[in-house]
């Protein structure tokens, strides 16, 4: 639990110390994402053989105690995040048009913190409070882009505080009736009633909404695709990532089992209908980094789909499809915002179409984005492939189960159709002599390592299955 | 780790690893990529020559690596891929040498030659698949490999074929998904095995069986072209000539339909097959393909295109050998597999051999041909004669096997669909073959003469005088173990076990 909480308080001291700090220091962030980086990897060990590890603040026991918990899947995502972080913060100190101004570091070192701590809350009101700070850092991080980012930073924040504020009415509701706050004494007292029903309800949207998921999901593109480039890929790989782990404690730890298999399907319909709408835009849209926004939007209906159907039919191999999905596509999902940015601002534009013969010009970057793209395809051997392959499963061993899986293969075509559309303007040759690039080489291999990681995912996926299931009921 | 597991990775290895040093070299460095090219065909070579040795007397070669949850990654050398395997390498050889002397001076070789090397080793890991999720595997990343060398030219017409091409054959490759993970829920993914893994479930899940065998054969239907999902295959023919020839031999058309043999005799099995009644609407599906190409290729006015469809109905030989499920058939089947490899590849060369030296695309400019480019009108003519199944050339061989094979299991009216293919084969061929040496010469021949020494390149030359004295000689000597059809007849030895 130590090493976890070094993971956790080594961004946060180094956030404070860089708000203090002026003017801020890209090599202290640095350092603590990668001190965060190892103490995650230890918390990791720690917990591998697949135990999990409490910590009651102040001492006093449940249910006066604010509990933090440590399992392995917890540890896996602390270091994802430390992970993330380092790459991103190492990418930016080496390209600084990706950041949008001096503040991206200690911001992003809040983030950080922000997220690892909710990683670790095992408390409705400590959940929130995470929350509400993550997600004013990634306000304040897409305000970085400047007058042209205001307008989505604002409505991101508005919708980010209505979405905390729907949270904490449910939270408020649920302490009303139950009188604790500790998600797991909950999830031993909670029956079906109806503030129960009332409060989920509350919550589950809010997280929606703060989480983009479809049909709540309309800030996202505008926000992600307006920030520089190593925000976006903040807060498309990492940022959603949050609710969404809080959405899947609460209908997986605390709610009547029986509510959540009533609910079930309509997450799952919502994870469908997003997998289909936010194809479909990304498919129209003219502009490279809303293409990549929207297919975000699509990913989190993988996701969605899969914690719904595991509400619905109490499938435990379902919530280690969700969690592939979320490392997959946060990898992959890094590696192509950085691209995207990288493309953008070496080719000098934001249309889709400037990329004609970017196979020429700038053919790491190019490959590095086609490499992202099959694993957000889930073409074999990516680790969205592995975790497409866990979410069929379940879906094909009973034929009744087979519209969801039309679901899954509708969504494959339609991001095999928006990836291989940015790969097609790359193979063109409209300009037999293309304009003299120069692009940088570190930062290029760089963008390309998380999309080999993803593809490395897919060999160690077996040994980490346990680790996803390992939060035992 | 022993020399037999490590023996199929190697053969993966030799062409994967020149492919990727080869996309870090700068296009000036032309020696050096042809070093590396030429090293690695010839270090595949070896390598599956000491397979087919170890294969016959008996030996097995597998590899495996923790992949998916209860399916691993299985690399295996077996008679079957090894067919495979060596027709894919003797042909990689062939067609390595003639782009090389096809792509002299052009641009973007580099990426060219990278991209051609990474299809080879997909195509051959495909053959060396010991699973339906490797085969998988290997079957999504050839579709990856081949997409730049169709649109290598990136003119709009080969960008708009290319977007074509990756339509249907992604779509294939889902559907494939789709029915490997179906196969997977409902019996795992063993090794592939002569007889099939499924008997067990044919009574219980007998529907769902139907559905992932539907699945299954409409994805590999698009690579193998069956119609009606042939459409990406004409349109393919903007590639580069060795690309068309390597896509039409061996890489695309040909992983489908080993697929298919694949799955109708290594998973399903003869059995499951008769039980599920699933063969009668591939043999349907075959005989129309067969002859929908067939009246389709004789309505082309472009060589390229009636090579095209001349494909697609020549593929579908395969696909008709293994869906009537009797011994000799197969043979015939599997042959063909070899057989028109080399003939349809010797075809292709011809044809960019035509384009390049002459600008010769279409059908009604071949006049008179034969009297400037003797060589490569002789090599046509070989393969055309083939393609109609005149012996002793190769194609005869198949069709012989065919037809003897459709009386056995009492198909009687397969050996028409053969006839009228052939007739319609011969319609389609034999005017060009007339036109190129019996017709009087058109205007190109004044200028175009002089000069040269040998009739084109001798790197355009060469693999055409190879591939098309294979053609005759792998008919010649058919009756020996050494042949593609000694070893199909190992093959369905170790199928049929008697």
């Amino acid at each position: 639990m130590n090493a976890a909480l070094l993971s956790l308080f080594a961004p946060l001291a180094g956030g404070l110390l860089l708000v203090l700090w002026r003017p801020a220091r890209a090599g202290l962030a640095l350092g603590v994402a990668l001190v965060s980086l190892l103490a995650a990897a230890a918390a990791l060990h720690q917990v591998a053989d697949g135990t999990r590890q409490w910590l009651e603040v102040g001492g006093w026991a449940p249910p006066l105690a604010i509990r933090l918990q440590l399992t392995p899947l917890s540890a896996l995502l602390l270091l994802f995040t430390a992970g993330l972080h380092l790459l991103v913060a190492v990418y930016a100190a080496r390209r600084p048009h990706a950041i949008g101004g001096a503040d991206f570091w200690p911001l992003a070192c809040l983030l950080h913190a922000a997220l690892a701590a909710l990683w670790l809350s095992a408390d409705l009101f400590n959940l929130y409070v995470t929350l509400e700070l993550l997600g004013l850092a990634a306000v304040a991080l897409v305000a970085l882009a400047g007058e042209k980012a205001q307008r989505p930073a604002l409505d991101y924040l508005l919708l980010s505080l209505a979405g905390s504020l729907a949270y904490l009415l449910g939270v408020a509701i649920l302490y009303g009736r139950y009188g604790v706050l500790d998600l797991f004494l909950l999830g031993e007292q909670a029956t079906a009633d109806a503030p129960t029903r009332l409060a989920l309800l509350l919550m589950t949207l809010g997280l929606m909404l703060k989480g983009a998921l479809w049909p709540l999901h309309l800030w996202l593109p505008a926000a992600h695709s307006s920030a520089p480039a190593a925000v976006s890929a903040l807060l498309s790989a990492l940022v959603v990532k949050g609710p969404l782990y809080i959405l899947w404690l609460l209908w997986t730890r605390l709610a009547p089992t029986e509510l959540a298999v009533q609910a079930g399907p309509l997450l799952a319909g919502a994870g469908a209908l997003a997998l289909l709408a936010g194809g479909w835009a990304a498919l129209r849209t003219p502009l490279l980094k809303s293409l990549v926004a929207y297919s975000t939007v699509a990913q989190l209906g993988y996701a969605l789909l899969a914690l719904g159907l595991a509400m619905h039919w109490q499938e435990p191999r379902l919530e280690a499809a969700l969690w592939l999905f979320v490392v997959a596509h946060g990898l992959a999902k890094v590696s192509m915002f950085l691209a995207a940015g990288e493309l953008q601002h070496t080719l000098g534009g934001k249309r889709v179409v400037t990329l004609k013969g970017a196979s020429q010009t700038l053919p790491v970057t190019m490959f590095t984005f086609v490499t992202a793209g099959v694993s957000l395809i889930g073409l074999p051997p990516s680790g969205g492939f592995l975790a497409k392959w866990l979410l069929l499963q379940p879906l094909l061993e009973r034929p009744q189960h087979w519209g969801w899986a039309l679901a899954v293969v509708l969504g494959t075509l339609m991001s095999a159709a928006y990836v291989f559309r940015v790969v097609a303007h790359g193979f063109d040759r409209a300009r037999p002599q293309p304009p003299q690039v120069r692009p940088d080489r570190f930062g290029q291999w760089l963008t390309l390592l998380p999309a080999l990681l993803v593809f490395g995912l897919a060999l160690i996926g077996e040994r980490m299955l346990p680790w996803l299931e390992g939060v035992s009921r | 780790m022993s020399w037999t597991s490590l023996l199929p990775l190697a053969i993966v290895l030799s062409s994967l690893v020149p492919g990727l040093i080869i996309f870090t070299l700068r296009e000036e460095q032309q020696r050096l990529r042809v070093t590396l090219n030429l090293a690695g065909v010839a270090l595949k070579v070896v390598l599956v020559a000491a397979m087919l040795i170890g294969v016959s007397d008996g030996l097995t070669f597998r590899f495996s690596l923790p992949f998916l949850p209860g399916a691993p990654l299985v690399l295996q050398g077996d008679a079957l891929s090894l067919l495979f395997v060596t027709l894919s390498t003797v042909l990689w050889l062939a067609t390595t040498v003639y782009a090389i002397g096809y792509l002299e001076d052009s641009p973007l070789r580099s990426r060219f030659f990278g991209y051609f090397s990474l299809c080879v080793s997909a195509t051959v890991g495909l053959a060396l698949a010991g699973n339906l999720v490797t085969f998988l595997l290997f079957y999504e990343l050839l579709t990856l490999a081949t997409f730049p060398l169709v649109v290598h030219r990136g003119t709009p017409e080969s960008l708009r074929a290319g977007r074509v091409y990756l339509a249907y054959t992604v779509g294939g490759g889902t559907l494939v998904l789709m029915g490997v993970a179906l196969l997977h829920a409902l019996a795992g993914s063993p090794d592939f095995q002569p007889g099939g893994y499924l008997d067990g479930l044919v009574e219980e899940r007998g529907p769902s069986l139907r559905v992932a065998f539907a699945l299954l054969v409409l994805g590999l239907g698009v690579k193998a072209a069956l119609i009606p999902l042939h459409g990406w295959l004409p349109k393919a023919m903007v590639a580069p000539a060795p690309v068309s020839a390597l896509l039409h031999a061996v890489a695309v058309v040909k992983t489908g339909a080993f697929g298919i043999v694949r799955v109708v005799y290594d998973v399903y099995g003869a059995e499951a097959m008769e039980a599920l009644a699933l063969a009668r609407p591939l043999l349907w599906l075959a005989a129309a393909t067969i002859l929908f190409g067939s009246l389709r290729a004789l309505q082309q006015s472009e060589l390229k295109r009636r090579l095209a469809y001349s494909t697609v109905s020549q593929v579908s030989y395969i696909t008709l050998g293994v869906a009537l499920l009797g011994p000799l058939a197969v043979v015939g089947g599997l042959v063909h597999l070899a057989h028109q490899g080399l003939m349809k590849v010797t075809l292709f060369y011809c044809a960019g051999n035509f384009a390049e030296t002459l600008g010769v695309h279409r059908i009604r400019e071949m006049n008179g041909i034969g009297r400037r480019m003797p060589l490569t009108m002789t090599a046509f003519t070989v393969g055309a004669l083939g393609m109609i199944g005149v012996p002793p050339i190769a194609g005869f061989i198949s069709k012989w096997y065919l037809g003897s094979g459709a009386l056995e299991v009492g198909q009687d009216w397969v050996l028409l669909v053969l006839l009228g293919s052939a007739l319609l084969n011969a319609a389609y061929f034999l005017p060009l073959v007339w036109r190129g040496w019996f017709a009087t010469p058109a205007d190109w021949h004044a200028d175009n003469w002089a000069g040269e020494r040998w009739e084109t390149h001798w790197l355009l030359l060469l693999p055409v005088v190879f591939t098309a004295l294979a053609s005759v000689l792998v008919g010649i000597l058919a009756g020996t173990a050494i042949s593609p059809l000694g070893w199909a007849r190992l093959i369905v030895d170790r199928e049929f076990p008697r």
